[in-house]
């Protein structure tokens, strides 16, 4: 039995010149919450689009619940949606919003009452039922969107940027509301976002995808500690890219020339001798230490250049070997100032080693 | 000080006014006010009051004749706009080829005068017009269909001179349509027919109400297209016309007459279609 609930077939979908999706594998599992990951115009949108059916794909198919729904028009798919500016019907209520799947659907009129009920309780609306769209805020209107997909119990819900329409705070409320929501009903869910922060914080798996591509497929956490390409290390979080040269692998260490310094990183698979690589490190990674500190592993003098007060951490930018600039950011415990000699530590675990 | 600012300011408000009011009651009101003393004075004299103008009309034998004729065809022809209107907005939306072309000849009806357009609408549909050779040449009918002077044709004309309006605020309205409402329905499990039933219909109900209203008071109010073409038909503005440009010496308290029941039976109309239009709908 298959257990991908979506699942998209080297998918290709062209633009005239602009190719939108160029060859996109993309498996969600049953029960799972995965995010589609990448900036504007990165393809997610299409691939989302795929999804429902309003794009066909010039290549590729398309699978719900194990059956090809390539060529099934967008009603038939029994999705759920959820859409950034809301999409509410502003000429129905709260009610009769949520009713309107029912209704297409022709539920008896008894039964639709207790789902619609269900769906507003749900997400603690149901003294809204009378309410039209434009007398909720924001965060409310939200609310409702989720109600109206969820109500008649689809296989997969989708949500389009939900939160990207709200200010910051509720933004991060809603972003537990809806993961608990979710997980409660343990609803297969494709989440879109080009927030990393949410996409982080909400998903059991994340797809990075840039210009047309899926990069990296993973947990949160892989894919913020062990991003496959510069791209998703960047697009996730800050980093550090230092070029250099592979020297040797030893005991699946590789030593990496980076101008006059050399440092030990963890090899990448099918990392070779001779290869010119980047070093990856995220600024909170890296430490600081004053000048007369006893030697450790990867640790090299370098001058503060610049530092940035951020309240709760302190953002230094290093200069170590000419030319090699580092990033650090540190608690506030122990201060540098502007030109002051300091000792740069990259603890080689925490490097990556990163081919392009 | 302020004292004389504020008063500054109140003339030189009422000098920045004064030429549209000027042009209001020039134009408007005090024209307004002489059909209506006209149509109070006895016929042909200008000085005494009297009804009989009004009288004489109401009881007139061709007078419900003339009413209901008005009536319907700006009923009819209101109805057919928006039947017009919906479809061909709903195709212009997707920017099929030749869109743009296709929205400048929406526009030629109300660029072109009427009395052009009229007469180029008899030519059209005349016997041996365009649309007979086309159905005698093509279809192989028999004989010619009479289009002109009958009343269908009277409605087609006014359906032709007057949809624009429907038609351009139809399409405005459904441009300024946010597509998520419809792709929400669709991906909710509507088909495209409930789609337009339920979503897209009463979203642009506001619009199409507002055009159908300026096709229904033009309609309503139509003078060259039925003069020309209307033959026998004549609606209220044609039989106004008549008492002045038939009857020697012109009756222009009769006409004066009607025309300020024409213009009574319009505000009606329109006080009724702006309750309907405030009714709570989005």
């Amino acid at each position: 039995m298959d257990d991908n609930m979506i699942e998209l077939r080297n998918v290709t979908k062209r633009y005239g010149p602009i190719v939108a999706n160029a060859n996109v594998n993309l498996s969600v599992r049953r029960g799972e919450l995965m995010t589609l990951l990448g900036p504007s115009g990165c393809g997610k949108t299409t691939a989302l689009r795929c999804i429902t059916g309003q794009v066909t794909p010039d290549e590729g198919r398309v699978f719900i619940d194990g059956v090809d729904v390539t060529d099934v028009p967008t009603h038939k798919r029994e999705l759920g949606m959820v859409f950034q500016n809301f999409a509410l019907f502003p000429h129905m209520t709260v009610y009769e919003n949520v009713e309107f799947p029912l209704m297409i659907r022709r539920v008896p009129q008894g039964q639709r009452r207790e789902m619609v009920m269900d769906a507003l309780r749900l997400i603690r609306m149901e003294s809204y039922a009378q309410h039209y769209p434009r007398q909720l805020s924001g965060g409310q209107q939200q609310r409702v969107g989720l109600a109206r997909a969820l109500v008649y119990h689809p296989k997969v819900l989708l949500l389009d940027e939900p939160l990207s329409n709200l200010d910051a705070k509720l933004r991060e409320e809603m972003r537990f509301e809806i993961r608990d929501l979710i997980s409660r009903l343990g609803i297969t869910a494709l989440y879109v976002t080009h927030d990393q922060a949410e996409a982080l914080a909400l998903s059991d798996r994340v797809a990075v995808m840039n210009a047309g591509r899926i990069e990296q497929v993973g947990t949160p956490d892989e894919i913020y500690e062990s991003p496959r390409s510069r791209f998703v290390a960047d697009f996730i979080g800050l980093s550090n890219f230092i070029r250099g040269k592979v020297l040797a692998i030893e005991r699946g260490m590789a030593i990496v020339a980076v101008n006059h310094i050399k440092l030990m990183v963890p090899a990448a698979e099918g990392t070779q001798v001779g290869q010119d690589i980047l070093v990856f490190i995220r600024p909170n990674d890296v430490r600081l230490f004053p000048v007369d500190f006893a030697k450790a592993e990867n640790t090299f003098e370098g001058v503060v250049h610049k530092l940035t007060y951020l309240g709760d951490t302190i953002d230094y930018r290093v200069i170590v070997a000419e030319g090699v600039q580092i990033r650090v950011q540190t608690d506030g415990k122990v201060r540098f100032n502007a030109g002051e000699a300091v000792k740069v530590c990259l603890p080689e675990a925490r490097c990556r080693v990163i081919l392009e | 000080m302020s004292h004389f600012t504020n008063k500054r300011q109140n003339l030189i408000t009422f000098l920045l006014l004064s030429p549209g009011l000027a042009g209001f009651f020039g134009l408007f009101f005090y024209p307004m006010l002489v059909t209506l003393f006209r149509s109070l004075r006895p016929e042909g004299q200008t000085s005494g009051w009297t009804l009989g103008n009004y009288a004489a009309f109401l009881s007139d034998p061709d007078f419900r004749g003339i009413i209901w004729l008005t009536f319907f065809l700006a009923i009819t022809s209101t109805f057919l706009s928006i039947l017009l209107s919906v479809p061909l907005a709903l195709l212009l939306r997707r920017k099929p080829v030749g869109h743009r072309l296709f929205r400048l000849t929406i526009l030629v009806p109300i660029t072109v005068p009427g009395l052009i357009g009229a007469l180029g609408l008899l030519l059209f549909w005349g016997s041996r017009g365009w649309f007979n050779l086309l159905l005698l040449q093509v279809f192989r009918l028999k004989a010619p269909l009479t289009i002109n002077y009958t009343l269908t044709g009277l409605v087609i004309f006014y359906v032709w001179h007057y949809f624009s309006y429907t038609a351009i605020t139809t399409l405005s309205t459904l441009e300024g349509l946010d597509p998520a409402f419809e792709e929400a329905a669709r991906v909710a499990g509507a088909t495209p027919w409930q789609v337009l039933r339920y979503i897209v219909i009463p979203l642009i109900m506001p619009g199409i109400l507002s055009g159908s209203v300026l096709t229904f008071m033009a309609a309503f109010g139509a003078f060259s297209i039925p003069l020309i073409t209307g033959g026998n038909y004549r609606p209220l503005s044609v039989a106004i016309y008549k008492q002045i440009g038939i009857f020697i010496p012109a009756r222009w308290s009769a006409a004066s007459a009607m025309a300020m029941i024409m213009a009574a039976l319009q505000v009606v109309f329109l006080i009724f279609y702006m309750r309907i239009l405030r009714r709570p709908m989005a």
